[in-house]
């Protein structure tokens, strides 16, 4: 049996339109649908303390398709499957299988949904006809962006090479007691169609590195993990990345330098809370936790709509169609904040995956919030336009809405300046673990670094700390905003059901703002 | 169980024990599917009521290969999907081949274990064959079960559908699993077939602020009713017009859901034998010694016929047990697979990480929980084995009512469901936070009060005060299925004598 490669898709692109074209109109029943087909080939390694313990070359190969139909009502009905190789030279009957089974499901679902709306009257009304908003019907191919082609690595040399970075980790000092590095290299396909006539193919190139410590010194363990992530080549490990909004050091560096943060926290004093707010100044890797967080997820159009709400949960800025926070202030005239998946980084794509063309959408516009992160169905109830942001993780799932890169846009102090006309207050570093409140409303992050700071200088270094804040609160009190706007990689945003873990990207520039310190000081 | 599977195990492991270069092999074979009926019912926005009946299934084998070459043995995987053929199996080989790696912590594969297998024929067969009809229809059963429970409410009376703002979310979701597994030393094929079908459910009253959980969790079809829609909104309604509190520091009692989800997050994590390896357990060093209140119990059990988490062997080909974790406060065992506990047998620094010698405690490390869990379930072919607990168990000595516990609290809060329950800075500093979501209320004079406001109250504690400060533990368990979980969490009522919260969120109010 031969590996798949991506180029394999070529054989089917023709055939999955022209398939989906005639099914739609051979049933009575059904409005519309579409199909995903992915396939992928992955390159990479894991290791532990210096000895390696995994490494290896794969393939992906996945659809999912979703229809809508129905008799008397319309409703979805979705399927998917993971496949193999074998798979290929009969693609075109278990894509059809799929279909039929998919369709199945939405008029058996339709059916439901008209006799719920026949047998409760007034609590019915509000079951509608799934419909899609309106969006331009793209036929295009977009290329992978990389120097070092992923397909050009081997196993072996990743396994080399994270090996040797660990060993050195692992020799910078006896205090660290364990240490875990991966890396990978991909290819990924993606196919598009719909019965509207959409055909887009899009290819991305994706490498991700992350790095784990364990350290123990005077103050006790320390645990931090990092990761680097791009959509480009092996390159954005090996040499490091230097581009606009996003750059990050080579692996080797980047390991080094956090496993030495991670000692030096093991020497530091926790940090003691407050139960007053005080003045924090948070850095570009702490904000871009917080854009993911405070303003990213909040403005997912499906949890105000309330369909998140047995699992990621709601948003405080969307009551009801008519109560809500839209063009009302909700940040400091200083702040801005939007999704845009023309950014570079994990976050980039040109098309989601229902063929809609990816939109920059502002969230809050000068302290005012704006619009929300949507996908055709979800655009529908709203009367809004479609912005592409509807995506999976994997094509045999449901996508749901998620940020492409959702940031805080850059201002235009320095952030020196920034930090030195506080006369009493935290510099608070690198972000660490979240928890934030049902709607969004309030939020509890932990850093992996807390200084403090007096009369503008950087003073005691502090491990275990964070803030904690109402959303609302903290925005409205930021009066300083970095030009220091970076990107970085945030690659397991946790949605859906199925859980799907996703990649993707947050930044922010340098901001101060008041909020409560949290620690395990006594 | 598919004759097909076993048949490509045997020709599998005959093949690939001819093959030169061959040490050691296992052939892994699953077939899996995960179907959902996602729910989104809304009284007061357009919405489809059964938003996603929807399916992924995944199929193939999964091989471990010891290779013996000029620079000694290397252990490497592979695997393909799709197909149970020799074409899979070669394609597998070639995998595992190409990225077999040396790793001196690799002692071999499983060996037999001493323990039989004792759990047999556990899966409904109903399950299995679910049409797409009946996915479609167990949604639906759910919402109309919601339904009825809001009609039969005054309050629908007083409002309109549309000023109420009912909402219905979650799942049902069915898991049908078949696994079959050899290898050189375990010997012929075993095979395993297990059917999961929970419920999760939500639902608010928006108008009222107030919100409820119903959930079900159970292994055969007959067994499963919509209630958990009937149970959610009936919780929804019961706590509408919730109060609010000051922050500080109250007596509590936990109610399972919130029990469950501070063991998912918090307290197995830290039970797990990787953990101790990397130095990161809050636990560390602590095998044998108090770490909880005497009162309590805690168990892993993966071999009880009728738990919703249990399999006859594990993906690993062992079988599945009990083992203990923490026994009447102590810290008694931890879950592991057969790499972690033959690693720590061999680690010089074994000692420090655990407390105690291992090579005494071989008992406390027993490997009953090496599984291959994809997101969401399934017994994924296409991963290595990792440690995963199956039903974890929460008991307690002199284990009393509800009623009981009410009482020793006397005033204080009743915390029905928490939501974000992270380690919050990392599992060895043993804090966590989270907030309290729904279900909950006031305690007064011993009895269940006023129904708390979800979202205002935020929880910033430590495992080592929860379960030190335990009051006492209710005599029965109810069966938790968190989001993303793999385990099921059998948790009873806990009583503390403090838990810390904060107020929080004060300002959506005035909106």
């Amino acid at each position: 049996m031969q590996a798949l490669t991506i180029d394999a898709l070529d054989s089917i692109k023709e055939m999955s339109l022209t398939l989906l074209t005639a099914f739609t109109a051979e049933r009575a029943a059904a409005h519309y649908a579409d199909t995903r087909i992915e396939l992928s080939e992955e390159r990479g390694a894991f290791c532990e303390n210096g000895e390696a313990k995994y490494s290896g070359m794969d393939y992906g190969f996945s659809f999912g398709v979703r229809v809508l139909a129905g008799e008397n009502s319309i409703s979805p009905g979705y399927f998917g499957l993971t496949l193999g190789a074998e798979a290929l030279p009969r693609f075109e009957s278990i894509l059809k299988d799929g279909l039929n089974h998919a369709y199945e499901r939405a008029v058996a679902n339709a059916r439901w949904k008209s006799r719920t709306k026949n047998r409760f009257k007034g609590l019915g009304e509000s079951l509608w006809d799934t419909r899609l908003a309106p969006a331009e019907i793209c036929r295009d191919t977009v290329a992978a962006a990389f120097e070092i082609d992923p397909l050009s690595i081997s196993p072996r040399r990743i396994s080399r090479f994270i090996t040797d970075i660990s060993r050195e980790v692992m020799g910078l000092t006896s205090s660290i007691i364990y240490n875990q590095i991966a890396a990978s290299t991909m290819l990924l396909r993606e196919l598009f169609t719909s019965s509207e006539g959409a055909l887009l193919d899009q290819t991305f190139a994706i490498t991700h590195g992350i790095t784990y410590v364990v350290a123990s010194g005077s103050e006790g363990v320390q645990e931090h993990y990092d990761d680097i992530g791009h959509q480009r080549g092996w390159e954005i490990l090996e040499n490091g990345y230097h581009g606009p909004y996003l750059c990050n050091k080579d692996l080797r560096t980047f390991s080094r330098e956090l496993a030495q943060d991670t000692v030096e926290l093991s020497n530091a004093p926790a940090l003691r809370g407050t139960d007053d707010s005080v003045t924090v100044v948070t850095d570009p890797h702490f904000n871009t936790l917080v854009a993911h967080e405070i303003i990213g997820h909040p403005h997912e159009l499906d949890r105000a709509l309330k369909m998140e709400t047995s699992y990621a949960g709601r948003s405080w800025l969307f009551h009801t169609l008519s109560h809500n926070q839209r063009g009302k202030q909700v940040a400091s005239p200083l702040v801005s904040a939007y999704s845009d998946p023309s950014l570079p980084g994990f976050g980039h794509y040109t098309y989601d995956h229902e063929g809609t063309r990816g939109k920059k959408v502002y969230h809050i516009e000068k302290g005012i919030s704006r619009e929300f992160i949507n996908s055709r169905q979800t655009a529908a109830i709203l009367t809004a336009e479609p912005n592409g942001s509807y995506k999976s993780t994997d094509a045999s799932l449901v996508p749901l809405i998620r940020m492409s890169t959702t940031v805080f846009e850059g201002g235009a102090r320095d952030p020196q300046d920034i930090l030195e006309e506080v006369d009493h207050g935290y510099y608070v570093v690198g972000h660490r673990i979240p928890s934030i409140a049902e709607s969004r409303e309030n939020f509890r992050i932990t850093a992996r670094k807390v200084y403090e700071i007096t009369q503008g200088k950087l003073g005691r270094l502090f491990r275990d700390g964070g803030i904690t804040a109402d959303s609302r609160d903290f925005l409205m009190q930021i009066d300083a905003v970095g030009n220091d706007l970076r990107i970085y990689p945030v690659s397991n945003c946790g949605k859906g059901q199925p859980m799907q873990s996703k990649k993707l990207g947050n930044g922010g520039p340098t901001l101060r703002s008041r909020a409560r310190l949290t620690g395990t000081g006594g | 169980m598919d004759d097909q599977i076993k048949k490509i195990i045997t020709a599998g492991m005959e093949h690939l024990t001819s093959t030169p270069g061959v040490c050691e092999a296992e052939v892994f074979a699953s077939v899996n599917a995960i179907l959902t009926s996602r729910i989104n019912y809304t009284s007061h926005l357009p919405c489809n009521g059964l938003e996603e009946p929807k399916s992924t299934q995944t199929q193939g084998v999964g091989l471990r290969l010891v290779f013996k070459g000029e620079d000694g043995l290397k252990v490497g995987f592979g695997q393909e999907t799709g197909s149970f053929t020799m074409d899979a199996i070669e394609s597998a080989y070639r995998k595992a081949l190409e990225g077999a790696v040396h790793d001196p912590d690799f002692q071999g594969l499983p060996a037999p274990s001493a323990e039989g297998r004792v759990l047999w024929n556990y899966h409904d067969e109903k399950v299995l064959t679910l049409s797409d009809a009946d996915l479609v229809s167990l949604g639906w059963k759910a919402i109309h079960a919601a339904l009825e429970e809001c009609e039969r409410s005054p309050l629908l009376g007083k409002h309109t559908p549309h000023e109420l703002g009912l909402i219905l979310g979650g799942d049902v979701t069915v898991i049908q699993e078949e696994m079959a597994i050899a290898s050189t030393r375990l010997g012929p094929v075993q095979d395993d077939t297990s059917t999961i079908i929970f419920t999760s459910l939500t639902s608010m009253i928006e108008k009222t602020n107030s919100k409820g959980s119903g959930w079900s969790v159970g292994t055969h079809l007959d067994d499963w009713s919509g209630e958990a829609g009937s149970m959610a909104v009936r919780r929804a309604l019961q706590s509408a017009g919730g109060k609010e509190i000051e922050s500080g520091i109250y007596p509590v009692i936990l109610a399972p859901q919130a029990v469950a989800d501070i063991a998912n997050n918090i307290l197995i994590p830290s039970l797990r034998l990787d953990m101790f390896y990397a130095g990161n357990s809050t636990y560390q060093g602590k095998l044998g010694e108090r770490v909880t209140s005497e009162l309590l119990t805690v168990y892993d059990n993966g071999s009880k016929k009728g738990l919703a988490g249990s399999k006859g062997i594990t993906c690993e080909g062992l079988p599945t047990g009990k083992t203990e974790l923490i026994t009447n406060g102590r810290l008694s065992g931890l879950l592991s697979n057969d790499y972690e506990t033959r690693r720590m047998l061999r680690d010089e620094k074994a000692q420090d990480k655990l407390g105690v010698d291992p090579r005494a405690w071989q008992k406390a490390l027993v490997p009953r929980n090496g599984f291959r869990f994809g997101p969401g379930g399934g017994r994924n072919h296409a991963s290595l084995p990792s440690i995963a607990p199956t039903n974890v168990v929460i008991e307690g000595i002199n284990g009393t009512t509800l009623d009981e516990l009410l009482r020793k609290v006397g005033r204080g809060i009743y915390v029905g469901r928490i939501w974000y329950t992270y380690p919050i800075n990392g599992l060895k500093a043993g804090d966590f936070t989270a907030t309290i979501v729904g279900d909950s209320y006031l305690i007064e004079d011993g009895k269940i009060s006023d129904p708390l406001k979800p979202n205002t109250v935020r929880i910033n504690d430590t495992i080592h005060s929860v379960l030190n400060h335990l009051l006492g533990i209710e005599n029965r368990q109810t069966g938790v299925v968190l989001w993303a979980a793999d385990e099921v969490i059998y948790a009873p009522h806990l009583a503390l004598s403090q838990l810390r919260m904060s107020k929080i969120a004060e300002f959506v109010e005035s909106l």
